[in-house]
């Protein structure tokens, strides 16, 4: 048996190309219909991670994959805006804990998350450096995105215009980093969040000017008449929330009217859950989504592509089969006289056949181990490639 | 053994000092210093004194209240620091008194969910104030920053709900303490219902004399109990200037009033020219920040009675 081997590895590393050719192609089609299905298998595992932690997500009537990707992943267009009032109405059902979400603007191309402290314990977020914001102009950094400004406690970020020519609307405002979040491995490392009327002052709906019934606002007043006053263009409005400046800092109209992109809504229990569904089931405005059952969706049509791949993969496969099949076939023609001299020198049909079927399950043990390798290599890699292209 | 004697008796004199220590800083723990809590304590911060006030009788040993204000600053004006209001965020419940009660909320990041709005149950008596400078810029319109009348636990009626939301928020905390929440909040709604009664009946004798307040944070008080008063903006630490004694006289020909009512001792110069327009002036704190001594209402009850006390000398023989 140790010399039907030995002859067998003997052939196999005289013609070490053919071998090496061989085994390739042996371990590139099993392993790509295999690392494709962890590779799925993971994104889609990714994916739902996040919408399993995200019970229901409360929204202007629109696209719900449009809301869930925006709160999920700060990624996407904006979803149509509701307003401040739906986080209100979610707390008066009891049924379930309110979360604002804003997502709009950005600092270069970090997101900027306008939400409630709330965040932070509901996605188990730590602090690496620093604390939560607690006045207007405060902000605290994903790990990525800090690692990546170069940014610590006591820095600043500044909110981007939304577009070159857009002067007159995004409010830029100048924000002291108050602290930076241990890495979470979600979209969080690479967002700027703030307090969500820090995010309305950014929206121009909130703002800080100077006192116009001070004496030295003088030159910024165009009318008096009794009580009112109409400021000119001069008013000095601050673009940075300061100790000094932070008491000139208001809103206009009522907060249940500023507008927010979602909000989390995190039941209290599954009768709760169960409820809040029912309570928006007829809602024409606004819409409660399950996050799971939007990425359920979306991950339907990735599966059907993959199925379809797969499917291509295998043709594929049979076609190299066939072709290795050949490849043996063919070398059995070309190793005629090998074959006689063994026989010759007194091996017997079935010792030559046995080192010919050695030779064949040499290389499908060498190709099979390697995609093998490449498989567990897939799936020890894999999840932190996703990551890094879901988080791009 | 005389040394074991002396050692003994060192012991027990120590230890006697320290309960002793204990027993009389033990009186108002409403802002005392941070200490180590109890796994089943709550920690409670309040905007004002009265809530604390409030929390503090009604949770009792359950919970540790803070009322991180200084003595000296009214409390509705108080700035805090980034770092304080860090501090409120570690609390289980946050006491908020509503009505636009110290702006600093405004501007600060609390958890919403441990936010307790004392004022939910009476949004719809909230005194809406008058006046105050409006102004325009930007495509936004006009715009006042005016607002709610704030001090409302000077109605004792409102006060009682404010405790009632207490109660409940520190219920629904913990709530296998409830019982003793809801006994204890009997007890202080008893002593409320009757300091609504005394300043009813103070009330009843003063009838429709003029009155004036020296600052205007009594409108719930002035709305509880009918009375006739009118406002100045005058500060008990400041002598008002010859404009704001002009506007008195100006106010006093068609208000004649005989009794001013201020938040604190006025200066002695003032209360001498007051006395000299036939003006007495009398106390009644309206006690947003805890008093130098007794308590909550143990002050209403002190204002209440130097008004009865007024209300007598100026009633007709």
């Amino acid at each position: 048996m140790r010399e039907i081997a030995y002859l067998a590895w003997c052939y196999l590393s005289y013609h070490r190309i053919k071998t090496a050719i061989l085994v390739a192609s042996i371990a590139l089609i099993t392993f790509l219909p295999a690392g494709l299905n962890v590779l799925v298998s993971q994104s889609a595992e990714e994916l739902t991670a996040r919408a399993e932690s995200t019970p229901l997500l409360v929204g202007a009537k629109g696209s719900p994959l449009e809301l869930v990707l925006s709160s999920l992943y700060f990624e996407s267009e904006t979803p149509a805006p509701t307003t401040f009032a739906e986080s209100d109405r979610v707390a008066e059902t009891g049924l379930a804990e309110p979360i604002p979400l804003y997502v709009r603007f950005r600092s270069r191309s970090y997101p900027i998350v306008g939400t409630s402290l709330e965040y932070f314990d509901f996605r188990g977020l730590r602090f690496a450096a620093g604390r939560p914001m607690a006045v207007l102009g405060e902000c605290v950094v994903g790990a990525e995105a800090a690692r990546e400004l170069g940014v610590h406690p006591g820095d600043f970020v500044t909110s981007s215009p939304e577009g070159v020519f857009d002067l007159a609307g995004v409010y830029p405002l100048k924000m002291s980093i108050v602290g930076v979040l241990a890495t979470a491995h979600s979209p969080d490392d690479r967002a700027i969040f703030i307090d969500v009327k820090t995010a309305w002052i950014i929206d121009g709906l909130g703002h800080g000017h100077q006192d116009l019934a001070a004496p030295d606002a003088e030159s910024a007043v165009l009318s008096r008449d009794g009580d009112r006053i109409t400021a000119n263009a001069s008013v000095v409005q601050y673009n940075e929330i300061t100790a000094e400046n932070i008491d000139s800092f208001h809103f206009h109209g009522e907060l249940a009217t500023y507008p927010l992109s979602a909000v989390i809504a995190a039941p209290h229990s599954e009768k709760s859950r169960a409820l809040l569904l029912g309570r928006y089931q007829d809602d024409d405005a606004s819409q409660l989504v399950v996050p799971t059952a939007v990425m359920d969706e979306l991950l339907e049509t990735v599966l059907t592509v993959r199925e379809y791949a797969v499917a291509a993969v295998a043709i594929a496969g049979s076609a190299t089969l066939m072709t290795t099949t050949l490849v043996f076939l063919l070398s059995l023609r070309l190793r005629r006289r090998e074959i006689a001299t063994m026989m010759k020198i007194g091996a017997s049909r079935s010792t030559v056949a046995a080192v010919l079927i050695s030779e064949v399950a040499v290389v499908l043990l060498l190709g099979g181990i390697l995609a093998a390798g490449l498989t567990l290599a897939t799936s020890r890699f894999g999840s932190a490639a996703i990551r890094a292209l879901l988080l791009s | 053994m005389t040394g074991a004697r002396s050692k003994l008796e060192c012991a027990w004199r120590g230890g006697l000092i320290a309960l002793l220590v204990c027993a009389c800083s033990g009186e108002d723990p409403v802002g005392r210093a941070p200490t180590e809590r109890e796994p089943d304590e709550l920690l409670v911060y309040a905007v004002n004194y009265p809530l604390a006030y409030f929390a503090e009788r009604i949770a009792g040993d359950l919970a540790e209240v803070r009322f991180p204000v200084p003595a000296d600053i009214d409390p509705a004006d108080w700035s805090p620091t980034p770092g304080e209001i860090a501090e409120f965020q570690q609390a289980d419940l946050i006491l908020l008194n509503g009505a636009g009660y110290a702006r600093w909320l405004e501007h600060a990041s609390l958890p919403r969910g441990r936010r307790i709005d004392t004022w939910s149950g009476f949004r719809d008596r909230l005194i809406e104030l008058r006046g105050g400078v409006s102004h325009a810029h930007g495509p936004s319109g006009d715009h006042s920053h005016t607002g709610t009348a704030a001090t409302t636990w000077l109605d004792p009626t409102l006060a009682i709900e404010q405790a009632r939301a207490i109660a409940e928020a520190l219920a629904q905390a913990r709530p296998p303490r409830a019982a003793a929440f809801r006994k204890r909040l009997a007890a202080l709604v008893a002593e409320l219902v009757e300091l609504d009664a005394q300043l009813a009946a103070t009330a009843a004798k003063l009838g429709d004399t003029p009155l004036l307040f020296s600052h205007p944070v009594y409108q719930y008080l002035e709305r509880r109990y009918s009375l006739n008063g009118r406002s100045l903006h005058w500060e008990p630490d400041e002598a008002p200037d010859p404009k704001m004694w002009r506007e008195l006289e100006t106010s006093l020909e068609d208000h004649p009033a005989r009794l001013m009512i201020w938040e604190a001792q006025p200066p002695a110069g003032t209360t001498r020219r007051l006395d000299e327009l036939g003006i007495r002036a009398t106390i009644f704190s309206a006690c947003a920040n805890a008093p130098a001594e007794g308590n909550f209402l143990s002050a209403m009850r002190a204002g209440a009675a130097a008004l009865e006390e007024m209300g007598e000398l100026l009633s007709p023989p």
